[in-house]
């Protein structure tokens, strides 16, 4: 029953989030009647695949417990989409982007989880340092400037879609949430995360490999940031250096809200892909009424923290 | 060998002299500019704002606390004080509304962070979002340039003979130091640090000392944005970016614990200037200046790491998993 709880996350989630996206629906439907179209259900799933993908591997990270948080995903995007098209630039062969895209990514991640398993450093400063040094890495080996030069087969997948549904979101962000709601909810690796994100020393001692678990998580976070580095290079047929910016605030945001808890072993990745939707489809409604960018970031911080103090208060406190 | 690693990094203030003598040598063997008295002055003005907003951070990490948020509490506090300058209010009055606008946003952030009891770092970062908003409301997306130099001024007049900005910056030291040494205050920030929970059950008024540690950070910052339009005299949108990490790469390396329960005020002031050394050195051999977070955050999980695989040596000992489990 326990176990059947923990997945759920919050009792309140489920109906908080289509309460919200039903107020900003009307809202937008009030403020710009125009932008109820199919183009903008493409959109917003569009931009959902990255985010939904990014926000998963943070979930992941988050409920592993022990402090756990990955505030490099962004820089690890950033970093992926940086390294691959330098490789095609220096005569890698082009059917060799997504898988090094991927690789990129995850070991990028693993070396988060190594940080943090085998020195026992804080998540958060960990992912704090890596951030900046992916990032800025991303930044200057480019001069900030986007890389053209991507594949010309690799586009049509990146802007097809079947009906309004882009191919992206089928191809990578659904199956990417299907894989990981299964393996949590009915196989050991699953049952492992939330033992130790609930109880880490308990977890210790009945013998689960909570390094390896928890190096694994960070792994995934990284090898999801690389996924969604691909779906941009596929998607905007450039590679942007900045391409992660601000994802680590967003995925956050997205994590909380769908009802992941903070201190790990709560939470299931339902709600993660219920909340992604959500978010995105404020910032697509945001930018339809030409709200500038920056309110985006006020926005999703906000939310960040009602979602928390609205936990806080009204969870018994424990 | 055991002793050896441990006088060499348990003496970290020494340790960190001696690596910012190394730089300082390293450096101006390598840049003909480097040690001049020009280039001096620039590291020391380049670093009051991150002496007095790392002051601020040692304090949250004593605690176990921290604030990602202060980049964007400096830059509201930046343009509180330049629309004073502005609108030609006396240089000391517009450069006392930084420290009130840090010190009301800092109690921002004790409610959220203390009464609301959200995680410190997720909702710093959730303010960090907000403020930039708030930043770029305020500045309607325009900088702020070219303001009054009345400020900048008082800050390097020298009626003692010394410079009134060093003056306020070692006043602000000292404050902190007698609080955290010579008061039951420190007592209590530190076992807070160390075991909150503990710190409870004696009797320390837990949530009344982190709300004067989140308050006390915000004034620092607002402090310190007073040295910024002093030193810039200009307060830009994309103000205070960095300047997290930079503050808790400085304080970690002057030996702060970034899990709480030890502090060191001179290793913070030690950490920020080896910190801004090492930026305006590779700078003047001719790094761009785009790969600074680089440095910064590779030097910041470098320590890090050195002081872990340091740690870790007698754990190691007592064999792995029991060792892993003790609290």
């Amino acid at each position: 029953m326990t176990f059947a709880a923990n997945l759920r996350g919050r009792s309140v989630t489920a109906p908080l989030l289509c309460a919200l996206w039903i107020v900003v629906a009307a809202g937008l439907l009030v403020l710009k009647p125009s932008a109820f179209a199919a183009s903008t259900i493409t959109t917003v799933l569009q931009f959902s695949t990255l985010l939904a993908l990014v926000a998963l591997g943070q979930s992941l990270v988050v409920l592993c417990g022990g402090g756990g948080i990955d505030l490099s995903v962004g820089g690890a995007a950033s970093l992926s989409v940086v390294l691959v098209m330098l490789g095609l630039k220096n005569g890698m062969p082009d059917w060799l982007l997504p898988p090094t895209c991927l690789a990129a990514g995850a070991a990028l991640g693993w070396f988060n989880g190594l940080l943090v398993t085998r020195l026992g450093i804080l998540p958060l400063i960990v992912t704090l340092g890596t951030f900046y040094v992916y990032s800025g890495l991303a930044v200057a080996l480019t001069n900030g400037a986007a890389q053209s030069g991507v594949p010309a087969w690799l586009v049509p997948w990146g802007r097809g879609a079947i009906g309004a549904v882009p191919l992206p979101f089928v191809t990578m962000a659904l199956p990417a949430f299907l894989i990981a709601g299964i393996i949590l909810a009915f196989t050991s690796w699953g049952r492992w995360i939330y033992a130790l994100g609930h109880n880490e020393r308990a977890a210790r001692l009945v013998g689960i490999d909570v390094d390896r678990v928890r190096r694994l998580a960070y792994t995934i976070s990284g090898l999801c940031a690389g996924t969604a580095a691909l779906v941009s290079l596929a998607w905007l047929g450039s590679g942007r250096p900045n391409i992660g910016q601000n994802l680590e605030l967003t995925s956050l945001t997205a994590a909380m809200l769908g009802g992941i808890g903070i201190f790990g072993g709560r939470g299931g990745v339902g709600g993660v892909l219920a909340a992604v939707l959500l978010l995105v489809t404020l910032q697509t409604g945001l930018l339809q009424l030409n709200v500038n960018t920056i309110w985006q970031v006020g926005i999703v911080g906000a939310l960040l923290i009602s979602v928390l103090l609205a936990d806080r208060f009204s969870a018994p406190q424990g | 060998m055991r002793s050896l690693i441990q006088r060499m990094f348990g003496g970290r203030e020494a340790t960190l002299l001696a690596a910012c003598l190394l730089a300082v040598l390293v450096f101006a063997a390598a840049s003909p500019s480097f040690a001049t008295p020009d280039n001096v002055f620039t590291v020391l003005r380049n670093s009051t704002e991150l002496l007095l907003v790392g002051l601020g951070t040692t304090v949250l990490l004593a605690m176990g606390g921290i604030d990602v948020s202060v980049g964007m509490v400096l830059g509201l506090a930046a343009i509180g004080v330049g629309r004073a300058l502005q609108a030609d209010w006396p240089p000391l009055v517009a450069g006392l509304v930084g420290p009130l606008v840090g010190t009301l946003l800092g109690l921002v952030t004790a409610a959220v962070v203390v009464v609301g009891r959200v995680p410190a770092i997720v909702g710093t970062l959730g303010l960090l979002g907000v403020y930039r908003a708030a930043i770029f409301l305020v500045l309607g997306g325009s900088w702020l340039s070219g303001l009054p130099s009345g400020l900048t001024d008082l800050l390097a007049a020298r009626p003692l003979g010394i410079p009134v900005a060093m003056a306020v910056i070692a006043a602000a030291y000292l404050v902190i130091w007698l609080a955290l040494r010579r008061m039951p205050f420190g007592l209590h920030l530190l076992s807070i640090g160390s075991a909150e929970e503990r710190a409870r059950l004696s009797g320390v008024a837990v949530t009344r000392t982190r709300m004067i540690a989140f308050v006390l950070n915000g004034a620092l910052c607002g402090l310190a944005a007073a040295f910024y339009v002093a030193t810039y005299r200009n307060v830009a949108t994309t103000i205070g970016g960095t300047l997290a990490l930079e503050a808790i790469a400085a304080v970690v390396l002057g030996g702060t614990s970034v899990t709480g329960g030890r502090c060191s005020l001179l290793g913070t002031v030690l950490g920020v200037l080896l910190l801004r050394i090492v930026q305006n050195g590779l700078l003047l051999v001719g790094v761009p200046s785009l790969l600074q977070p680089v440095v910064t955050g590779g030097l910041l999980l470098a320590v890090l790491g050195v002081e872990a695989v340091n740690g870790r040596l007698p754990a190691a000992r007592l064999g792995w998993p029991l060792a892993r489990v003790q609290p």
